[in-house]
């Protein structure tokens, strides 16, 4: 009898053990994991792995970038391995550029970065893991390029031609939020930029109060603002919306995959330029910084530029771009980021607390 | 005297297991936003409340999760009423079909609803024929509300009237009172518990839901733009201090909320 309550007692504490166990381990892997719950590997199991002949490369890139990076890796794989008997192997891990830019920042272990914009890479080189040198390659550390064009339904009903139409009374426009896509900034810089080109054909001067009007116009007529330039582009293939502004890749791509868009490319948009580089800490931590260097270079050179010219980006290397130039006419008013004042500027005059954006939305 | 302080340990190590977990998994987060919300001082934290767009999304968010609220109050008590009362083919079925919205991600329901609503289906066809608009609007806010938030209500009115002692009723009729009356002095008086805490998750939830909202909402700020999608954008955009502040004042309406319905359930219960 006894003997049988002490029995009762001890399963009673043995089970009590095992929840505080669970207890513990949960609480260890909440607090342990923080924002990286990616695919990071443990730094000695790299060092190990590396002895043997094979490396692992960690790859955080944008999601819009996936399906060109899937053909990249594996041939730079067997590149690589030719060049020095080394076997790599790839973790890649795909997010909104924003989400990538601080996981990285937050501690997932990305060896290369591959990014929407220079503003996510800044982020990265803000917290110290990668040198401000990135940016010193024959393309300026950009892997691709693309523009900000227009998508309508097929056979251009409303006979949008430019970013003016956008703000006709009546076309209903769709544009992810770039508050919350990171990449969206490209378009509503597209925008902008195409009402200070108007603005400056007009009066003379780059007229920053009538961009704004413009934009405000345009916003005005905005029935969506998604998460993301894929949930855009859903939204529109749902059946709603008269235009999308996005990228031209995107574009062609759900066009190779036969949905119907009709592709307008206004006269006066933005050049769109993706980055890619090492993130220095975690490269050198994992001892594969010469494969992450050789990566890079490799996304630069004429191979990958050609896969990626495939996937309806425009490549930045001459090369691949004159073999793919009859695929891509460049519009008359194309103006790159540097017209607007750059990044910096861009991101205090229209993404800041109370910035231009701010404005546009509140009304003011 | 072993025996005791052997029970005393074994209890006082489940209790501070319990609690540990509770703490960690529960409170430490909570308590962080609260932490967060007020990192930049209690000025920058008035500041992001009284935004126009942050006060204007938890505003619009309220007043959509209450309709979603009322519609499910309603139509889960009568679904909870039909589940139990009566028997027909396939009750079961329907039975365990209506906790299906908790094991979707909520991304699949608003695709669903952006498919089924959109301006290529009847219903949407048919709402713009009438002149209004579904999706993007407020309508699809509440319809991705509600869906979410269906199971609440029913489950919690169903073991209502499963313990609604039948004699209860017999006697209120044997007393010659009509049908109406029975249900409204001696069912639905039952009932109310549960609805009155179902409805009250229901809003909580209706409240906090992204997934579904973020892709059916047009998201414009003033008009459609949900606080649950407007934290997301404060975090994107780098402002978590924002994020936290407009958490804080939802998180506080939900306590408020959860801890009234934990009294009226006491007062009832007395």
């Amino acid at each position: 009898m006894n003997s049988n309550k002490w029995m009762n007692r001890c399963r009673a504490s043995r089970l009590s053990g095992w929840l505080l166990a669970a207890t513990l381990g949960i609480s260890l892997a909440g607090c342990g994991g923080s924002s990286s719950s990616n695919v990071a590997p443990a730094e000695g199991e790299g060092a190990a792995a590396q002895e043997a002949g094979t490396a692992t490369l960690v790859i955080g890139a944008y999601s819009v970038a996936k399906d060109a990076l899937q053909e990249i890796l594996p041939a730079f794989g067997r590149e690589w391995e030719a060049k020095t008997g080394q076997k790599l192997k790839f973790q890649e891990s795909y997010e909104a550029s924003g989400t990538q830019a601080r996981s990285i920042v937050g501690g997932f272990k990305a060896d290369v970065a591959v990014l929407s914009l220079e503003g996510d890479m800044d982020k990265i080189v803000k917290a110290g893991l990668m040198s401000k040198d990135w940016k010193k390659t024959e393309t300026g550390g950009m892997i691709t390029r693309s523009l900000v064009v227009l998508g309508t339904r097929e056979g251009n009903p409303l006979g949008i031609s430019g970013f003016a139409d956008l703000a006709k009374p009546g076309v209903k426009v769709l544009f992810p939020n770039p508050k919350v896509s990171g990449g969206a900034q490209w378009d509503i810089n597209a925008i902008y930029g195409a009402g200070l080109k108007q603005a400056e054909r007009e009066s003379g001067k780059k007229d920053a109060a009538a961009a704004k009007a413009f934009l405000k116009a345009v916003y005005r007529n905005v029935e969506s603002m998604d998460k993301s330039g894929r949930a855009s582009m859903a939204a529109f293939e749902y059946g709603v919306g008269d235009v999308i502004v996005t990228y031209e890749n995107e574009l062609l791509a759900r066009v190779a995959q036969g949905v119907h868009y009709d592709i307008v490319t206004p006269d006066d948009t933005i050049l769109i330029e993706n980055p890619a580089g090492v993130v220095d800490v975690n490269a050198d931590a994992h001892g594969v910084r010469e494969a992450a260097d050789a990566l890079v270079a490799y996304m630069q050179g004429a191979d990958a530029q050609a896969v990626f010219a495939e996937h309806g980006f425009r490549p930045v290397n001459e090369q691949a771009a004159e073999r793919f130039a009859d695929r891509y006419e460049t519009p008359s008013g194309l103006f790159d980021i540097g017209y607007l004042g750059g990044w910096d500027q861009v991101r205090s005059e229209l993404y800041a607390k109370r910035g231009v954006w701010y404005q546009v939305l509140a009304g003011k | 005297m072993t025996n005791m302080l052997q029970s005393r340990w074994w209890s006082w190590g489940f209790r501070s297991t319990v609690m540990l977990y509770f703490i960690i998994l529960i409170v430490c987060p909570i308590a962080g936003i609260y932490v967060q919300s007020l990192s930049g001082g209690f000025q920058a934290f008035a500041d992001n409340i009284t935004e126009a767009l942050a006060w204007k999304s938890v505003l619009l968010t309220i007043k959509l999760a209450a309709i979603s609220t009322i519609v499910n109050a309603a139509v889960g008590t009568l679904s909870a009423w039909v589940l139990v009362r009566y028997r027909f083919p396939g009750r079961s079925l329907l039975n365990s079909l209506v906790d299906l919205p908790f094991a979707l991600p909520t991304a699949v329901i608003g695709l669903m609803i952006l498919l089924l609503l959109g301006p290529r289906s009847w219903i949407g066809s048919g709402a713009e024929a009438l002149g209004t608009t579904i999706l993007f609007h407020e309508p699809a806010i509440v319809v991705a509300m509600v869906f979410v938030t269906f199971p609440f209500v029913i489950r919690a009115v169903q073991p209502m009237l499963e313990e609604l002692d039948a004699s209860e009723e017999e006697a209120a009729y044997t007393m010659g009172a009509s049908k109406s009356r029975t249900f409204f002095r001696v069912i639905l008086p039952c009932m109310m518990p549960g609805i009155l805490s179902g409805a009250m998750l229901a809003f909580s939830r209706a409240l906090a839901e992204f997934g579904a909202v973020v892709l059916v909402a047009g998201n414009i700020p003033g008009r459609t733009l949900v606080a649950s999608v407007y934290i997301f954008g404060e975090i994107e955009s780098d402002n978590p201090a924002g994020a936290a502040a407009v958490s804080v004042l939802l998180l506080t309406f939900s306590l408020l909320i959860l801890w009234t319905v934990n009294l009226v359930r006491r007062r009832r219960a007395r």
